[in-house]
């Protein structure tokens, strides 16, 4: 069994019945089907920065980075008029993403602690400016995406993009497979070495293993992947624009991975659901709901010390 | 490019790296005594701002209200400190991002509650209004000059205090050994307390000096938090000195590379940044 606490076994089977069947219910309200579409994606995002914060140790400030990029790459790649085949550019971002991230990588792994944390804002911030500057970009207002892709494997072709319905169970069903993958990676012979490596540094290399490759393929592993949430999200607004990887969009998600509870990699389901569902009530209620929405943060970092996931593991596991 | 455009680009360069320099030595006192990482360090700044801003507008005098936002900062930051930072010295540096982004949060909300979200200016105090020649047909602001000196004499003075004095000995102490300082009998909790309080109140100054320069308006703490950011770690977190230096350079490249390459200038000194790690993975002032 991937899922080894009792609160996963729980919540994870609950979480995914539930989202399997809630468009049926919103058939006649597609915003809502949407605005789930957008946290569902936003989760792929939180999850991926999970893994590399909680439980490789990697604390970015530049995760946005690669958000950004699955949007543009798409934009820079896709002719303008003419539906591409999603898989196949799913597989080329995803392939540049993980080359960007393979170089960058290398040069951000050389620093640690909080040089990490300023290095890979850095970087994300120098990119930011250059599609904000850019021309050819679109600045500020970033690109329209005119054609969706089509989804045909091998002629047949069973998800239409344009249909909200279907686009919701494309990203349950990516978001349900990164957790099985990262699941599956934590529990492999390779996360017993990233924990490793997590825990104590030193002993792992005194025990032979080169740290520096296992966080720099872990580095890959979660930047790509933040870059497929990137190009979803791109995907479901038809446009990108340099906000995508703006500081924010890092320190967003960060806040929601911590918020779930770090390092739980289920968590990044809760605190991005908890984060986005509370945002939603207080925009409702009030004009300020940014002054509740900061006054909730501080008030959950003060009570909830291991996040959502850290209290609900206290009530369930004995 | 012209020697008296130069020369022009060299004071703005220079006077822009002291203001940042103000602004990062609070980042950089608090991070390097307490190992507190305050990213509500911007809105700090921009605190400083609009109540200058509110102050003149009420009073009509500006130095009356810079004195008066100066010292509601000092009582701000020794607020925040008691009521919420205390609570965060055992925590790890990931828990201080988050309470410190929601803090972030609280006050830009409170700003566009308060004063709404026009963007204001204040007037240059009349003293101070007007230009020192500088050729024929060109002049340099006054107040321009006037700040910077602000911005050095303050400089001096955070130096003096930390080498020279008690508290600074006690500063100093503090940051390479928590417990030591502790057992020989010093109350740490009001060190951290004085010291959290004097990085807000640095803040907020730079804010205050600010003012008459640029516009204030919302967001305007981000922006500053993000290159003070830049400052400090190219100077070596924690380092007064480092951030001194860091900021004159960050100032002069970022004024130069406006002038010289003005579609690069946004990114030029996050690749300066990148570049200083790639040679010194700590800083040119690491400790």
């Amino acid at each position: 069994m991937i899922f080894e606490k009792r609160t996963e076994r729980i919540l994870v089977p609950m979480f995914f019945m539930v989202a399997l069947f809630l468009p049926l219910f919103l058939e006649s309200n597609s915003f809502f089907v949407g605005k789930v579409t957008t946290i569902i994606i936003l989760s792929i995002f939180v999850m991926s920065l999970d893994f590399l914060v909680g439980r490789v140790g990697l604390i970015t400030l530049g995760h946005a980075l690669f958000y950004g990029l699955g949007g543009y790459l798409f934009v820079i790649l896709a002719p303008e008029y003419e539906a591409v085949n999603f898989w196949i550019y799913t597989f080329y971002i995803c392939g540049i993403s993980a080359l960007i991230a393979l170089i960058t990588g290398a040069v951000v792994l050389r620093t640690t602690g909080i040089y990490f944390i300023m290095i890979t804002l850095a970087i994300s911030q120098m990119m930011f400016y250059y599609f904000f500057d850019s021309l050819e970009f679109g600045g500020d207002d970033g690109v329209f995406i005119f054609m969706k892709p089509e989804t045909s494997i091998f002629g047949l072709s069973f998800l239409n993009l344009d249909d909200p319905q279907h686009f919701y169970y494309l990203t349950l069903f990516s978001l349900f497979n990164t957790l099985v993958f990262f699941k599956v990676v934590l529990r492999s012979r390779f996360g017993r070495i990233v924990e490793a490596t997590k825990q104590n540094p030193d002993r792992t290399e005194a025990l032979g293993y080169n740290i520096f490759i296992f966080r720099l393929a872990c580095y890959v592993i979660g930047s790509t992947l933040g870059a497929y949430a990137g190009f979803l999200f791109a995907l479901q607004y038809g446009f990108v624009n340099p906000s995508f990887l703006a500081w924010e969009m890092s320190g967003t998600a960060l806040v929601m991975s911590i918020l779930g509870g770090l390092g739980t990699i289920y968590g990044a389901i809760l605190g991005t659901f908890t984060y986005e569902g509370l945002q939603y009530l207080f925009e409702h209620l009030t004009e300020e709901w940014l002054l509740f929405m900061g006054s909730a943060i501080i008030l959950m970092v003060i009570v909830l010390r291991k996040g959502i996931a850290g209290y609900l593991e206290k009530l369930l596991e004995k | 490019m012209t020697t008296e455009l130069f020369f022009v680009q060299l004071i703005n360069g220079i006077q822009y790296g002291l203001l940042l320099f103000l602004i990062a030595s609070g980042l950089t006192l608090v991070f390097g005594v307490m190992g507190i990482l305050n990213l509500a360090h911007g809105s700090m700044y921009m605190v400083g701002a609009y109540l200058v801003w509110y102050f003149a507008t009420v009073t009509g005098s500006f130095t009356l209200s810079a004195i008066l936002s100066a010292i509601l900062a000092l009582a701000l930051g020794i607020l925040i400190e008691r009521v919420l930072i205390q609570r965060l010295y055992n925590r790890n540096h990931l828990d201080q991002v988050l309470l410190t982004i929601g803090m972030i949060f609280v006050f830009n909300s409170l700003q566009s509650i308060l004063f709404g979200n026009d963007p204001y200016g204040v007037a240059v105090p009349s003293t101070l209004d007007g230009g020192i020649p500088f050729t024929e047909n060109s002049s340099y602001p006054i107040y321009r000059i006037f700040a910077a000196l602000i911005c050095v004499s303050i400089a001096g003075v955070l130096y003096y205090v930390v080498s020279r004095t008690r508290l600074g000995m006690l500063i100093r102490a503090g940051e390479s050994n928590r417990e030591m300082v502790e057992a020989l009998g010093v109350n740490i909790k009001s060190l951290y307390t004085i010291v959290f309080a004097i990085g807000v109140m640095l803040a907020a100054v730079s804010g205050i000096i600010a003012a008459p320069m640029r516009s204030i308006v919302p967001g305007m703490g981000e922006s500053v938090l993000i290159t003070c950011f830049v400052v400090v770690v190219i100077g070596g977190m924690g380092s007064i000195k480092g951030a001194f230096v860091g900021a004159l350079l960050v100032g002069l490249i970022s004024t130069f590379s406006s002038v010289l390459m003005p579609s690069m200038s946004n990114m030029i000194i996050y690749i300066f940044m990148i570049l200083v790690l790639l040679v010194k993975p700590q800083g040119l002032f690491a400790k």
